[in-house]
């Protein structure tokens, strides 16, 4: 007896790629989900953007999100599918626990909450702590 | 100000330290998300290292949530592993 559990894959495509065969790598990704008893749901595009460091030579990606709920043998497959497609670069599978998916409604409620309702805006910062070497001022 | 590394003073001379909170307690935080690149990016030094929880104050909680959350961000290539070059 298998019992469905909720995951998340993020996956970095090749983005020599143009947009209809990022979509076609997308959809064959799908597939596997699907065609194992998963069922996506939800599929984000974060688009092209610049790795931190190169990976086969490429220093850009198309990097996806998928979520899914799934039996866990499907993760094999999937690894397998990842693996084996030569566009896509990298590949993350992590299962979301309670907290992940408390903290994510927490982060919806407050993005749908008007902006007046949010109690403490978290303000972007500075660095924390700077290598010794890399400043002299202040 | 937050580096103080010298060892801990006996009473009569030490300073009245600046008390450092966790920041993820303070924002009552229950995930860190390795999605969030941009919030990682400020617990590691500009050569990809992870800040030591002594001098960001991060708890201990905190601290394996957050190294967990960096590791898979640099899987991802959304944070360098090392990054000494200039760009
Ligand atoms: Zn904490």
């Amino acid at each position: 007896m298998e019992k469905a559990r909720l995951y998340e894959t993020t996956f970095i495509v090749n983005a020599s790629l143009d947009d209809t065969q990022v979509d076609s790598v997308i959809g064959r990704v799908q597939d596997v989900i699907v065609k194992n008893g998963g069922t996506a749901n939800a599929l984000n595009k974060w688009g092209r953007k610049r790795l931190a460091y190169s990976i086969n030579k490429k220093t850009n990606g198309f990097y996806v999100n998928i979520e899914f709920t799934a039996p866990a043998p499907l993760l094999a497959s999937l690894e397998r599918a990842f693996q084996l497609d030569e566009m896509i670069l990298r590949f993350l599978t992590i299962q979301l626990d309670q907290k992940a998916i408390a903290a994510r409604a927490k982060a919806q409620a407050a993005a749908a909450a008007p902006p007046a309702a949010d109690p403490a805006p978290v303000q972007p910062r500075e660095p924390l702590f700077k290598e010794p070497a890399a400043d002299k001022k202040s | 100000m937050i580096t103080t590394r010298k060892p801990r003073r006996d009473k009569e001379s030490q300073m009245p330290r600046k008390k450092r909170t966790c920041r993820f307690c303070d924002a009552k935080e229950v995930y860190i998300d390795y999605k969030d690149d941009k919030r990682l990016s400020r617990f590691v030094t500009e050569q990809g290292k992870i800040i030591p929880k002594r001098i960001t104050g991060t708890c201990a909680k905190h601290q394996r949530q957050l190294v967990k959350a960096i590791k898979r961000a640099r899987h991802l290539a959304m944070l360098p592993f090392v990054s000494d070059s200039i760009r």
